[in-house]
C-alpha cells in the first residue's frame, strides 16, 4: 500500500517544513527549559563540588555559607585541626563584588578565598594558566568574565593579575567565580580607609574608657597605642574540613556537632540547601513553565493536525467512498502527526545545538532529556493524531457525491 | 471481478429510502426494483430531488435504503434493508465511482490515483504499478502518469477517473453526471469509454445524467420522478452488436 501521509506531505512539502520549523522553535524552548533548569541545578553546586570538603562548618544555628550567612572566626580552622580524624582544614570566604572591568564594562561576580597555601587551587578545573603560586594578588578567574591571562584587574586598592582560567565556576546566581586567596579576600572585604580605621581606634579607647579597664591608666596607655591593630581579625564564612582517608565522617560530624559554636554539613547536605533552598524558587519557576510550555506545544500541535485534517476532509471521505479501511486513515493521520512531530524534534535539537551555547548563564542539556523530550513529542504527536482522526471519522462520503 | 456477459450483474428488488417519520416522513424513493445484465450501459434521468442520488447512494453502497435486498455480482449485499455482508468491502471490490467532478486525491499523481483503487484491496504495489500505468495508456494518458491532478484537463482527470473506476474490474460501475462539466465531443468519448469498459469488463454501467446528447450511445433508460423509477421504452442505438 503507497504511503498516502508521504504523499499528502510531497504535495506540500514547504508548508509541511514550516510548520515543523515553528514547532520546532516552540520545542527548543522546552528543551532550553530544561537545560536552565539543569544548569542552574549544576551552577548552584559546583562550587562546593569542586572545593571538595568532607564536612563544611559554620556559624551554630545557621545553614551557611550560601544559604545563610555565617561568620565564624579563622582561628577556628586550627581548632578544628586538632581534632582525630581532620586532616586538613581551609577557611572559606566569599561575598559578590561588582567593578568596572579595564574596558570600563561594569563587571559582577563572586569573590572566593582559597585558604592559601593548603589550598591553591589545584581542585579547580582549569581551562588555562595555574593555580595560586602567590598568597597576594593572583586571581584564577572564570572564562566567563573574559579576563585573559595576565590581565591586571583593580579590585578595591590592589591590583590583581590573572593567573588562571577556570571554565564553568558560577555562583548559584550566575555570576562567574574569582578565586584569590582568603587573606586578600578578607582584606578586599574589610577594607577600610584611614579615617575609618582612626575612627574605629578612638572607638575602641572610648569603650575602654567606660568599661573597668579604664580605670587604669596602664590599660588606656596601651589601648591608645599606634601599633595595636585597630580591628579585630576578620571572620571568615566556614571551615571547610578535609577527612583522613577511610575516617568516617558521620563520626566526626557528630563530635564536632557537640561544640555549642558551630553548626557542621556534609557535602550532601550543603548541596541540599543551596539546591532545595537556595535556587528553590527559582528551580519550581522554570520547571512549571516548562510544564506549561509543554502544554502549549501539545495544544498548537493539536491544531495544525486538525487543520491538516480539515483541509483534506474531501480526500478522506473520498477514501472512504473507494472503500478504504479505517486503518488506511488511521495510517495517514497518525503517521502525518507522527512525522511532524519528528521532524520538529530534529529542529529542536538542531536549534539547541547552535544556540543554547551563546545563553549567558548554563543550559546543559543530558542525553536523558533528549529522549524524554522524544516521549513527550511521541506523546504529544498521538494525542494530536487523535484529535485529527476524531475528525477524520466524521468524513461522510455523501460528501463526495453532494460536491 | 469478471462476469460472464449479459448475466444478471446487479438485483435490486423492492428498494425503498425513507427519511423522518410522521408527518415529517419523507419518502425519497420508493419501492424499486430493477436488473442491470454485465455490458449493460443505462441511463437514469430525472429532475432534481427526484431521488437519483438517493437511489445512488443506496447501489454505491453509501447508505443503507429502509427496505429491500440488493445483490451484486454473486453476493446478497443487502436483504430486508439489512446488510449481509461489509458494504466497505463490497464497496472496493464490486463498485467503481466517476462523478461529475473528477474527484481525484489532489495529492496523488493521475498513476497513484488509478493504483490507488488496487492497493486499497490488497494488490501488491508491484501488480498495480503495472495495471494502472497499461489502463492510463490504452485511454491515452500515458505521458500523464506523474501529472497531479491540478495540472491535468478536465478531459484527462476525467479519464483518469474512469480509469481508477475500472481498474478493479468492478460489477458495476456508477456515475453521476460524468459529462456535465465536458464539452460534447469530450462528453461522447467518455459515454464511449464506459460502453467499451461494459463490453470489455463485463460490468454494468449506470449514468445519473441530464445530457441528452448522449444517450444514444446507452442500452437502457430509466426515468426517475418523485421517488419513482421507470424504463422507457426504448433507447438509442447503443445495444450490443
Amino acid at each position: 500500500m503507497m504511503d498516502l501521509a508521504v504523499r499528502d506531505i510531497r504535495h506540500d512539502l514547504g508548508r509541511f517544513v514550516l510548520t515543523a520549523l515553528g514547532l520546532g522553535m516552540l520545542l527548543s524552548v522546552v528543551l532550553a527549559m530544561t537545560g536552565i533548569y539543569n544548569g542552574m541545578v549544576v551552577d548552584a553546586t559546583v562550587l562546593p563540588d569542586t572545593l571538595g570538603a568532607d564536612l563544611w562548618v559554620v556559624q551554630r544555628d545557621t545553614k551557611g555559607p550560601f544559604a545563610e550567612s555565617s561568620r565564624v572566626p579563622l582561628r577556628l580552622a586550627e581548632r578544628l585541626r586538632a581534632v582525630p580524624g581532620v586532616s586538613r582544614t581551609r577557611g572559606y570566604v566569599s561575598f559578590n563584588v561588582q567593578e568596572s572591568g579595564p574596558d570600563g564594562k561594569v563587571q559582577r561576580f563572586m569573590l572566593a578565598g582559597l585558604s592559601w597555601p593548603d589550598d591553591t587551587g589545584d581542585r579547580l578545573q582549569l581551562a588555562q594558566g595555574r593555580p595560586l603560586r602567590a598568597p597576594h594578588y593572583e586571581i584564577v578567574a572564570d572564562a566567563s568574565l573574559g579576563l585573559p591571562l595576565s590581565t591586571q584587574l583593580r579590585i578595591g586598592r590592589d591590583l590583581f593579575t590573572v593567573v588562571g582560567v577556570t571554565s564553568g565556576m558560577v555562583s548559584s546566581g550566575g555570576d562567574p567565580i574569582l578565586f584569590v586567596s582568603v587573606a586578600d579576600a578578607l582584606n578586599i572585604q574589610n577594607d577600610l580607609s584611614n579615617e575609618a580605621l582612626r575612627l574605629e581606634g578612638e572607638a575602641r579607647l572610648a569603650r575602654i574608657r567606660r568599661s573597668e579597664y579604664g580605670r587604669d591608666p596602664a590599660s588606656l596607655a596601651r589601648a591608645g597605642q599606634p601599633g595595636l591593630p585597630a580591628l579585630t581579625p576578620p571572620p571568615v564564612n566556614a571551615v571547610l574540613v578535609d577527612l583522613e582517608p577511610g575516617q568516617d565522617a558521620a563520626g566526626v560530624r557528630e563530635r564536632l556537632e557537640q561544640w555549642p559554636d558551630i553548626s557542621v554539613y556534609t557535602l550532601d547536605e550543603q548541596r541540599g540547601l543551596l539546591v532545595r533552598g537556595v535556587i528553590d524558587r527559582a528551580r519550581r519557576q522554570i520547571g512549571l513553565f516548562r510544564a506549561l510550555l509543554v502544554a502549549i506545544s501539545a495544544i498548537v500541535m493539536g491544531l495544525i493536525v486538525y487543520t491538516m485534517t480539515l483541509d483534506k476532509m474531501h480526500s478522506l471521505a473520498l477514501l472512504k467512498l473507494l472503500g478504504a479501511r479505517r486503518r488506511v486513515i488511521l495510517r495517514l493521520i497518525l503517521e502525518q502527526s507522527l512525522l511532524l512531530g519528528l521532524l520538529s524534534f530534529f529542529v529542536a535539537l538542531l536549534i539547541g545545538e547552535l544556540l543554547f551555547g551563546q545563553f549567558p548563564r548554563r543550559v546543559l542539556v543530558a542525553d536523558g532529556d533528549r529522549l524524554s523530550l522524544a516521549a513527550v513529542v511521541a506523546g504529544i504527536s498521538v494525542a494530536a493524531g487523535v484529535v485529527g482522526l476524531r475528525k477524520a471519522m466524521t468524513a461522510d462520503p455523501n460528501q463526495v457525491l453532494a460536491s | 471481478m469478471t462476469t460472464p456477459a449479459r448475466e444478471t450483474v446487479l438485483h435490486a428488488e423492492n428498494l425503498s429510502r425513507v427519511y423522518g417519520e410522521g408527518n415529517m416522513r419523507v419518502e425519497a424513493l420508493k419501492p424499486t426494483s430493477f436488473a442491470a445484465r454485465a455490458g449493460e450501459v443505462m441511463a437514469i434521468l430525472g429532475p432534481s430531488g427526484s431521488g437519483k442520488s438517493t437511489l445512488l447512494t443506496i447501489l454505491g453502497l453509501i447508505n443503507p435504503p429502509t427496505t429491500g435486498s440488493l445483490r451484486i455480482g454473486n453476493v446478497q449485499v443487502i436483504e430486508n434493508g439489512q446488510p449481509r455482508t461489509s458494504l466497505e468491502r463490497q464497496r472496493r471490490q464490486q463498485i467503481g465511482f466517476v462523478f461529475q467532478r473528477s474527484n481525484l486525491i489532489p495529492f496523488l499523481t493521475a498513476h497513484e490515483n488509478v493504483r490507488l483503487s488496487l492497493e486499497l484491496d490488497g494488490v501488491s504495489s508491484s501488480e498495480s504499478r503495472g495495471r494502472a500505468r497499461a489502463m492510463l495508456e490504452n485511454l491515452g494518458l500515458g505521458k500523464r502518469l506523474d501529472s497531479l491532478p491540478a495540472r491535468l484537463s478536465g478531459g484527462e482527470a476525467q479519464r483518469v477517473a474512469i480509469a481508477r473506476a475500472l481498474i478493479h474490474q468492478p460489477s458495476v460501475v456508477l456515475a453521476d453526471e460524468p459529462t456535465a462539466s465536458l464539452d460534447s465531443g469530450r462528453g461522447r468519448q467518455v459515454m464511449e469509454l464506459f460502453r467499451d469498459a461494459a463490453h470489455s469488463q463485463g460490468a454494468a454501467v449506470l449514468v445519473v445524467t441530464h445530457d441528452h446528447r448522449t444517450l444514444d450511445l446507452v442500452d437502457r433508460i430509466l426515468e426517475m420522478e418523485d421517488g419513482t423509477l421507470t424504463e422507457r421504452a426504448s433507447a438509442g442505438t447503443g445495444a450490443h452488436t
